[in-house]
């Protein structure tokens, strides 16, 4: 047998239609064993299916499922080593907690004194000592979900799925669980697959992140390479707050790049991409990276500027966001700290720059 | 729930629309029992309570031969409807042609039972002399008399009847299930059968229940499409309805009506009880916890 | 890769890689799955093509104790040109009267009870409708009989309040008497077809109409009937059609023309002309059919599933 445990979950081809609907188009995933990883994207974009089709509550179009190198595609999920965390109302209301993180042990026709046992470790695992006689109902919902965590985690699965499991929280409570869902995990280390369209969550909790739209696995990293530097324009549409700009590419000099964005000609590093004259490319910056500079600036040395008109100021409490508007019309946003901004020294009207160091800006072919 | 400006009056007249509606489609029914009881029969001038029509309708042994074919058709009906009925709520669940399926399966509700009966009667005729011309032609002699008038045509007719009731009862108790837990039971490691077993179908219980209640019920008090269908026996209904129609009412009839109305309202009332009691129930345990939580 | 038929992997659970015979047989797309058809497979062996067939019967020629494949209009022609559909029409016309008064009797109950019964109390006050609707059709409307009669009980008690002196006798056995045990029979279903249609008239509408000062008879008229017209539109086609097949109502409490569809059927059969039993079922099912597809048209029917689907 090959030896393919590193890497816990694979699927190559992956496509699944209902109908004439596509909600998956062709993905190929490889998820190394013992990562925190985190499907990530719109709604409707494919993701819980991607997740569904790993847990085997869907049967793929095409395509296969590896776990641990073994081919589960046609695998029910209760043949599967994969268990399920839901967003919501899925624990057993007519059992108690104990019954809920017991009964898979129970269907495995454990002894009773060794599921009870397990169960009460699982239990003050996840921090719900003593609950083992209450019933769902009678718990919060932050208490729910660990209640569910428990019941996957007691099976000792070699993946555990998790659909949008924080989804329907409030934001505080939201976050304690993201830092403890990672403890959890760190401390049982098994391959944890999490899906959300939450993308805070997904950035505190992730080793790495795959970016799911439109039914297609758009990029894969982790959390910091995403957010720095984005391989694709949807991703640095999605992720963060950029300011995007559509251009053609003029000239190519090494790995520097020319590209005509309407108003202006800027500068980018094309970032080992082949590029040719004429190519349709997106250059991206993040708005905490952008300035403004104003008319009499405009001679500021190895800076990239646009020439641009300001429009507003909006106070964020963290944070102040300036709207600019370039002269395609398209907006722009800046970002800086709240302490540094003091009242804007610009007023709505003015012709200003919307500037970023040369390095700030990635290109996108796609 | 009223809005504070109507009057309370307005409100109370309502309620008592209500329930004087109630009681005025009931009269016929307390009418009767009225009568059973009366030692001198319908319109006499002197009322004495007895229970010796009842037990005069308990010595006969047709009427009894007659109650027992009732009961079993009725249990039958709810052996084989229930389960069919169950089954077609959980495909409506997944099916992709819901509005047709719904349509087939509530379309008897519409039709009227003598038209049903009428054409299930020529329907099975026919078969049955088909299948009895084919046993012939083949000298295979089991292909015969299946189709015949009898108790089993009698409990297709009673399955389409109550069909749509149980399908609809049991719809209703599953729109409260949530089905994620189905897929977590099989995340547990539970086969689809394992996961209704312990997961679904005690959250469904009450509606199945229920539904076999109001199964025995219809099968019960039906009359039109059991005579027509069930070739030589007699049910109670049967009976009394060739007595109502022929003989005319004698005070044993009038116990007969009683008995049947005594099983529905019985029933009814037993379902309407229990499910109080445990709503009752419910909230006083969750009560209890809560005050043991504040305290401890 | 080379696997073998079992595998172990993480904690133990077994992978079966190829499903054994037993588990195709009985798993999820094995038999398991024709046993959920097997519901619409009975409906249509035994509903759907026993009444569609009615309409193949009644063109059959009749014999003495049976009926002939064959294909002749004798049937439609002894029906509509005979007393029978006279009958056939006023039977009609009584049961759109009994369909008006159980909706005017019945359903502001739904309205009322949609409107101002706690949420959580609501189904257990059309419940308190099940009651009559559950005890037997045969006792409720037999006994009318007794209860309208001469001695009966509202005579009775008319006589003892000295409203009347005389007792009324011309209930029984009249059209009224028929229209009155439609209504005692049938209202149940109009409040519960109510009920399940005031779905769709969420409860804030009231409370927008009240801020917009429409008057109750604009809210009724203007906002709550079409919002629950599907619904309203089943009760009553409902009760139309029961009124019209329903053979035991006319027999009991009718005098000798209440004859309706239902009654002229059984009375086929009893007479053996079975092609003219079918041909009034085939009758009942189109005038069904197209009232239904009429409605659809109108108010599109899916809309009363939404609650449940």
């Amino acid at each position: 047998m090959k030896n393919t445990t590193d890497i816990a979950v694979e699927s190559i081809g992956l496509s699944k239609n209902y109908g004439t609907v596509t909600a998956l188009k062709s993905v190929d995933l490889k998820i190394a064993s013992g990562q925190y990883y985190v499907l990530l994207g719109p709604s409707g974009g494919g993701k819980t299916t991607l997740l569904r089709l790993i847990g085997g509550f869907l049967r793929p179009t095409n395509g296969q499922i590896y776990l641990h190198g073994h081919d589960v595609s046609n695998v029910p999920p209760n043949l599967r080593p994969t268990s399920m965390v839901f967003q919501s109302y899925a624990l057993f209301p007519h059992m108690t907690v104990a019954g809920n993180v017991g009964y898979g042990l129970k269907l495995k026709k454990l002894p009773s004194a060794e599921i009870a046992e397990k169960v009460v470790a699982m239990l003050s695992l996840v921090g719900l000592s003593g609950f083992e006689d209450r019933l769902p109902h009678e718990l919060s919902g932050g208490q729910q979900q660990r209640v569910q965590l428990a019941r996957a985690l007691v099976l000792e699965s070699d993946v555990i799925l998790l659909d949008e499991p924080l989804a329907a929280l409030d934001a505080k409570l939201r976050k304690d669980m993201c830092f403890e869902l990672k403890q959890i995990q760190e401390q049982v280390g098994i391959t944890f697959v999490h899906v959300t369209h939450n993308q805070e969550e997904a950035m505190t909790i992730a080793d790495r992140i795959a970016i799911i739209a439109d039914g297609e696995l758009i990029e894969e990293g982790t959390p910091q390479d995403i957010y720095r530097e984005p391989v694709k324009r949807f991703t640095a549409g999605f992720i963060g707050e950029n300011n995007i700009v559509d251009g053609k590419v003029t000239a190519v000099k090494g790995t520097q790049a020319k590209v005509d964005v309407g108003s202006t000609t800027i500068a980018a590093n094309s970032r080992s991409k082949n590029l040719s004259v004429g190519d349709q490319v997106a250059v991206s910056i993040r708005s905490e990276l952008c300035r403004i500079l104003g008319e009499n600036e405009k001679n500021v040395r190895n800076v990239q500027k646009i020439p641009a008109t300001y429009v507003e100021e909006f106070f964020l409490g963290l944070t102040v966001s300036h709207l600019v508007r370039l002269k395609t019309g398209a907006d722009m946003i800046v970002r800086e700290s709240s302490d540094r901004a003091g009242t804007s020294e610009f007023s709505e009207g003015d012709d200003i720059y919307l500037a970023w160091e040369l390095g700030d800006a990635r290109l996108h072919t796609s | 729930m009223t809005d504070e400006f109507s009057s309370v009056w307005s409100y109370r007249l309502k309620w008592l629309y209500l329930l004087l509606l109630v009681a005025t489609l009931m009269v016929p029914v307390f009418y009767n029992l009225y009568i059973s009881f009366n030692k001198f029969g319908f319109g006499a001038y002197n009322y004495e309570f007895t229970l010796q029509w009842y037990s005069v309708v308990f010595q006969d042994q047709l009427l009894l031969s007659a109650f027992g074919w009732t009961m079993l058709l009725a249990l039958c009906t709810v052996m084989t409807a229930v389960p069919l009925g169950l089954v077609a709520a959980k495909f409506f669940k997944t099916t992709r042609f819901k509005v047709w399926f719904v349509a087939l399966l509530l379309l008897p509700l519409f039709v009227p039972a003598d038209i049903v009966a009428a054409s299930l009667l020529v329907f099975f005729k026919n078969l049955s002399f088909s299948l009895s011309w084919l046993a012939d032609m083949t000298g295979l002699s089991w292909l015969g008399g299946w189709f015949d008038l009898g108790f089993m045509t009698a409990l297709i007719g009673l399955i389409i009847y109550t069909i749509p009731y149980i399908f609809i009862v049991i719809l209703i108790t599953m729109g409260r299930y949530h089905p994620q837990q189905t897929e977590a039971a099989r995340s547990c490691g539970a086969t689809a059968w394992q996961a209704f077993r312990d997961v679904e179908f005690p959250q469904i219980r009450a509606g199945i229940f229920s539904a076999a209640a109001f199964t025995i019920i219809l099968t019960f008090n039906e009359y039109t499409r059991t005579s027509m269908l069930k070739g030589g026996f007699d049910t109670f209904t049967s009976v009394l309805i060739s007595q109502m129609l022929n003989t005319g009412m004698s005070e044993q009839s009038y116990a007969m009506g009683g008995i049947v109305s005594l099983v529905a309202i019985l029933t009814i009332g037993g379902i309407i009880a229990f499910t109080m009691l445990r709503v009752q129930s419910l909230e006083r345990t969750q009560r209890l916890k809560v005050n043991a939580d504040m305290s401890g | 890769m080379i696997r073998t038929n079992k595998t172990q992997v993480g904690g133990g659970r077994t992978i079966l890689a190829s499903p054994t015979f037993f588990g195709r047989l009985f798993g999820d797309n094995g038999l398991q799955k024709y046993l959920f058809y097997l519901p619409a497979i009975f409906m249509v062996v035994f509903f759907l093509i026993p009444t569609l067939l009615t309409i193949v019967w009644s063109f059959f020629e009749r014999t003495l104790f049976w009926m002939e494949p064959g294909f002749t209009f004798f049937s439609y022609i002894n029906f509509f040109t005979s007393a029978r559909f006279d009958n056939f029409l006023s039977s009609m016309f009584h049961s759109g009267i009994s369909v008006i008064i159980c909706f005017i009797l019945g359903f502001p109950i739904a309205v009322f009870v949609r409107r101002h019964v706690p949420q959580v109390a609501q189904h257990r006050v059309i419940l308190l409708f099940i009651l009559p609707f559950m005890v037997s059709e045969i006792i409720r409307t037999f006994m009318l009989r007794p209860v309208l009669g001469r001695n009966g009980l509202v005579n009775t008690f008319l006589q003892k309040l000295g409203i009347i002196s005389e007792p009324i006798t011309s209930i029984l056995f009249t059209p009224l008497g028929v229209i009155i045990g439609e209504v005692m029979s049938f209202l149940p279903f109009i409040v519960f077809a109510g009920f399940l249609a005031m779905e769709a008239v969420p409860k804030y509408i009231f409370e927008v109409c009240q801020d917009l000062g429409a008057s109750r008879w604009r809210v009724f008229v203007d906002i709550i009937v079409p919002l629950a017209a599907p619904g309203i539109f089943a009760g009553g086609v409902f009760i139309f059609v029961n009124g019209l097949g329903v053979a035991l109502i006319p027999n009991i409490l009718g005098g000798p023309g209440a004859v309706n569809a239902g009654l002229i059927a059984t009375q086929a059969i009893s007479a053996l002309d079975f092609p003219l039993a079918m041909a009034v079922s085939a009758i009942m099912m189109i005038t069904l059919l197209g009232l239904l597809f009429v409605g659809h048209r109108l108010f599109n029917l899916t809309r009363i599933l939404e609650p449940i689907a």
